[in-house]
This record gives structure tokens, C-alpha cells and sequence, in this order.
């Protein structure tokens, strides 16, 4: 028995050390001691983030970062900063944050009061709802024709949660990550695959015939996306807050978003007056 | 920045309904698959000491073949790869009874069935030729040497390396939730969507699976000596 404990506090030693070492630095000197800020960002979530056809990691949430956020910091701690990309997935990303492995969340996460008490976020980039991706002639037409079908989600996602609250009896299936949800629609283990609408737009176009699948259903839920970074970091978050609202004053936010959402990109997603004017109201005076 | 940790997540609200579920699932979804692992070892381990070649080689094959490839790769197999192989309705009716639970398990079992037959072999091996050989002149088949005297006396040897086995199946089980199967890992996962308490709920998970181990390991402790044969393996403490 002792031995036992001995090997348990062993164990329970280095987190005990590490993490009170972690708590004194703020996420500015962090980033200006090592002159890098760390992302966690997606691989496979068009066009928000992805690794391209040129295994190039592109996308609107990383040009935000890279045009707005980090110019931002950079005139803020008065030097030229790398920015440094990992992968970070829906259930890895607050624990990421938490542990100091990354400083910033750029990619699709949804803001919510629930995520708030772990984490804190900018002011939202971007408003989308979810919806349902389906075979052309699916009888699934939105949440109220899914009860006792096979759906799909993303694990870790909120529309999941919502789907479990409103239609319990829909046989709701998660997966970790896009692809896999994606090859199961398309091979018929499931009948729909639900995200938020965008993404099921990037994830049609992506698709190898783009044309066998449609986009069904009003929203079904409020999916404001945000930056997540620790938490009463405040000094970290008004850096990122300026550089996005930079990009929305200066109207660099409307040309990346004509780049990734316009008429001629691959998910065609028009930019609502309504969506645009909240955008722009989200930008305090100077 | 400190992170305040908040341990009534874990039995307010869903969350310990949610963690039983998980854990009945891993259950379900280890044991059977160990039956499955344990069966196919003890044929196939056998097979590959047996003196006809034909046997050797078919054995051989599927112990390289199922180990020597990732398990994530088998679980997409036995998922996407097996099942546009049946017949249009025997698929749909699959789909509608927790195909991913069965792939799951499928996966696993093969995947530590190729993994449990070296472990049986190289208890076959350690038993001497003797044994076998008077197995043989005393009248009996070699099916029957192997089925009376040989994987008897095997299995008795092997315990503590089919334990650690068996432990990793119980761990790999939860590579089962890249196909969607609602298990241990999974549910941990679910906490942390529903609470944005990652580190709370990935240490539960932590916990249960320690102790589930540990349960296990002692278990097989008492198995190994109430089974070990007095004279043939020299033991300590």
C-alpha cells in the first residue's frame, strides 16, 4: 500500500510544481520572451482553416489572425512576432489553452456562456447557424424531419447538443473530426450530417461530386464564432480585440471575406446587411 | 490564469449518468472483444506450432497481417470497408442496430486476437517437444495432444502476458470513438462539451480506467497463482 502511494504522489508531483509557474506570466510576455504566438487552429474545416490542394494551411480565420491579430501584438510589444500553427480539435482546444500549449484559438469555435466560465473570447468574426447536409432527394428537409433518423455531428460541437435536447429520439452519431462524419453520410451509415451551415457549404465543395449533396434546413441554432484565450487575460484579449476591429474599420475584413465567401470562391456565402451591420457595431471608437 | 477546478461537474447535472453509460459500453465493448482476441489467438497460436506447413502459413499470415497494421486503420476498415460488402439489406438493418458497436468490436478482437496468438505461441514453445511427443505415442491425435495437453499447460503459463494484454485491449477500446462509439473516452469528451471542463473530465476518465486496470491486474494475479503449476515455473515472493 505504500508503495503504492508513493508511486501516486510521484505521479501527482511535477503537475503540483508545473502548474503555479504557469500561472504568473501573462499570455503577452509569453508571446514577447519567445517571440512566437501559437495558434490552434483546424486541418479540415473549410474555409475557416484547412490544409489546401498546395498542403498549404490557409484559411479566414488564420488570415484574421495573421492580417489583423498579429500586427496587432506586434506593435503592441513593440517587435516582430512568428505566428506558429498547431491543430487543435473541438474537444482538444480549452485544454490546449489551459496548458499554455497554444495562446489563441482562431478556427470555428462557437462562443457560448458555458465556454465563457473556462475561457474568454473576442468579439465575434463571424455568424452562421446549423443545418443539415443530405443526398439530393433526401427526405430529411431540417430538425423537424429527423426524429428516428441516423444524424451525424461533430463530437464536441453544440449542435449536437442541441439536436440531443430538442429531438431525442434522432439516433445521433459523433464523430472527432469532419472527414470520418462526411464518409459516413456518403457511404449511408447515417442519413444527414448536421454542423454549422458554412461548414457543411465548405465541406460540399470539397466533396468529389459537389453536386450530389444539398444544404437543408432554416438554422437551428445561434453559432457566433470567436477567438478563445484564457482566461482574465485582459491585456491579450484587447490586442486581439483591436486587431480584429482594425480589420473591420479599415474594410480589410470585407475583402478576406469576398476572398473566402464571395461570389467566385468555392462557398459562395453572402454576407447578410444585418450580419455586416453587427460586425461593424462590434468596433468601439478609437 | 490560475485554473480553478470545479470537481462537481462530474456527478451534477448528466455527467454521471453519462460516465455509467460509457463505462458499460467500454465493458461491453473490451469483453466481447476479448472473447473474440482470446479465441482466434488460441487457434491461430497453436496453428502456428503445428507440424504441417499449410496450417503454419495460414496462421502466420494473419498474425503479421492484424498486428503490423495500426488499429485506427482497422476500425475504419471493419466501419467504412466491410459493410458496402453485404447485401443492401443486411447493411441498412446493421446501420439501424449499432453497426459502429460491432465494427468496434470486430476490430479490436482481430486486431488483439493476432497480438494474444504470439503471446499463446511463445507459450506453446516454452513447453518441451517431450511433451508433445508423449502425448502422441500414448495413442492420442495431435488435435487431441494439443486440445488435452498442450493449450492446458499453456495457458496456464501465459497469464501475466496475456494480462498486459488483455489491459491494452481494455485501453485500445477507446480508439473505438473515432467510429462514433458512445464509450468511456467518448463520454469524457461529452462532459467536456456540455461544461468546458476539460481537465475535470479527462481525469475521471483517467481514474475509471486506472482502476478499472488495476481491478483486472489483481484479479489475474490470484488466477496466475491458483493456476500455476507447482514444479514448472520457479516464482518469486
Amino acid at each position: 500500500m505504500r508503495r503504492i502511494l508513493a508511486g501516486l504522489l510521484t505521479l501527482g508531483l511535477p503537475l503540483s510544481v508545473v502548474s503555479p509557474a504557469l500561472a504568473q506570466q501573462s499570455t503577452l510576455e509569453k508571446i514577447g520572451q519567445s517571440g512566437v504566438l501559437t495558434i490552434g487552429t483546424r486541418t479540415a474545416s473549410p474555409p475557416f482553416a484547412f490544409v489546401n490542394k498546395q498542403n498549404e494551411w490557409v484559411g479566414f480565420s488564420i488570415d484574421l489572425v495573421e492580417q489583423g491579430v498579429k500586427p496587432a501584438i506586434e506593435r503592441k510589444l513593440g517587435k516582430p512576432i512568428k505566428l506558429e500553427k498547431k491543430e487543435s480539435t473541438p474537444p482538444t482546444r480549452i485544454p490546449l489553452l489551459s496548458s499554455n500549449a497554444v495562446d489563441l484559438i482562431a478556427g470555428t469555435m462557437t462562443d457560448t456562456r458555458t465556454r465563457r466560465e473556462s475561457v474568454d473570447f473576442s468579439l465575434t468574426f463571424f455568424v452562421t447557424g446549423a443545418q443539415f447536409l443530405v443526398k439530393k432527394g433526401s427526405p430529411i428537409k431540417g430538425i423537424d424531419s429527423i426524429a428516428g433518423k441516423r444524424v451525424a455531428a461533430q463530437q464536441g460541437s453544440t449542435n449536437a447538443r442541441v439536436i440531443r435536447e430538442r429531438v431525442p429520439t434522432a439516433k445521433l452519431q459523433e464523430f472527432p473530426d469532419q472527414p470520418a462524419a462526411f464518409q459516413a453520410l456518403v457511404q449511408g451509415q447515417v442519413d444527414a450530417y448536421t454542423n454549422d451551415g458554412i461548414q457543411l457549404y465548405g465541406l460540399k465543395a470539397k466533396a468529389p461530386k459537389p453536386d450530389d449533396w444539398v444544404v437543408v434546413g432554416d438554422f437551428f441554432s445561434y453559432e457566433p464564432y470567436g477567438m478563445a484565450m484564457r482566461k482574465n487575460d485582459s491585456d491579450f484579449r484587447h490586442a486581439v480585440n483591436v486587431g480584429l476591429m482594425e480589420l473591420i474599420e479599415s474594410g480589410k475584413y470585407f475583402e478576406l471575406y469576398d476572398k473566402w465567401f464571395g461570389p467566385k470562391s468555392e462557398t459562395p456565402y453572402p454576407l447578410t446587411a444585418e450580419n455586416k451591420r453587427f460586425l461593424i457595431m462590434q468596433v468601439v471608437p478609437k | 490564469m490560475n485554473y480553478q477546478f470545479n470537481w462537481s461537474v462530474l456527478w451534477s447535472g448528466q455527467s454521471g449518468g453519462w460516465l455509467l453509460r460509457g463505462l458499460g459500453t467500454t465493458l461491453a465493448l473490451s469483453g466481447l472483444a476479448w472473447l473474440v482476441a482470446v479465441a482466434l489467438g488460441i487457434v491461430s497460436g497453436a496453428m502456428r506450432t503445428v507440424p504441417w506447413k499449410p496450417l503454419r502459413v495460414v496462421a502466420t499470415f494473419y498474425v503479421e497481417f492484424f498486428r503490423n497494421v495500426p488499429l485506427l486503420v482497422w476500425m475504419f476498415f471493419w466501419y467504412f470497408g466491410v459493410p458496402p460488402l453485404l447485401p443492401l439489406a443486411i447493411r441498412e438493418w446493421l446501420f439501424d442496430h449499432g453497426a459502429e458497436f460491432w465494427a468496434g468490436m470486430f476490430a479490436l478482437g482481430v486486431y488483439h486476437g493476432a497480438r494474444m496468438s504470439e503471446v499463446i505461441r511463445s507459450g506453446i514453445q516454452s513447453i518441451p517437444k517431450t511433451q508433445f511427443e508423449a502425448a502422441v505415442a500414448i495413442g492420442l491425435t495431435t488435435f487431441q495432444a494439443y486440445r488435452l495437453v498442450i493449450v492446458p499447460i499453456a495457458l496456464r503459463l501465459i497469464v501475466p502476458p496475456a494480462t498486459s494484454e488483455s489491459l491494452n485491449l481494455l485501453k485500445n477500446s477507446s480508439v473505438a470513438l473515432t467510429i462514433s462509439v458512445a464509450e468511456l473516452t467518448f463520454q469524457t469528451r461529452q462532459i467536456e462539451t456540455y461544461t468546458a471542463r476539460a481537465i475535470e473530465a479527462l481525469t475521471a476518465g483517467t481514474v475509471i480506467y486506472l482502476g478499472l486496470c488495476v481491478g483486472i491486474a489483481t484479479i489475474m494475479a490470484h488466477v496466475e497463482r491458483r493456476f500455476a503449476i507447482p514444479g514448472l515455473i520457479a516464482r518469486g515472493g
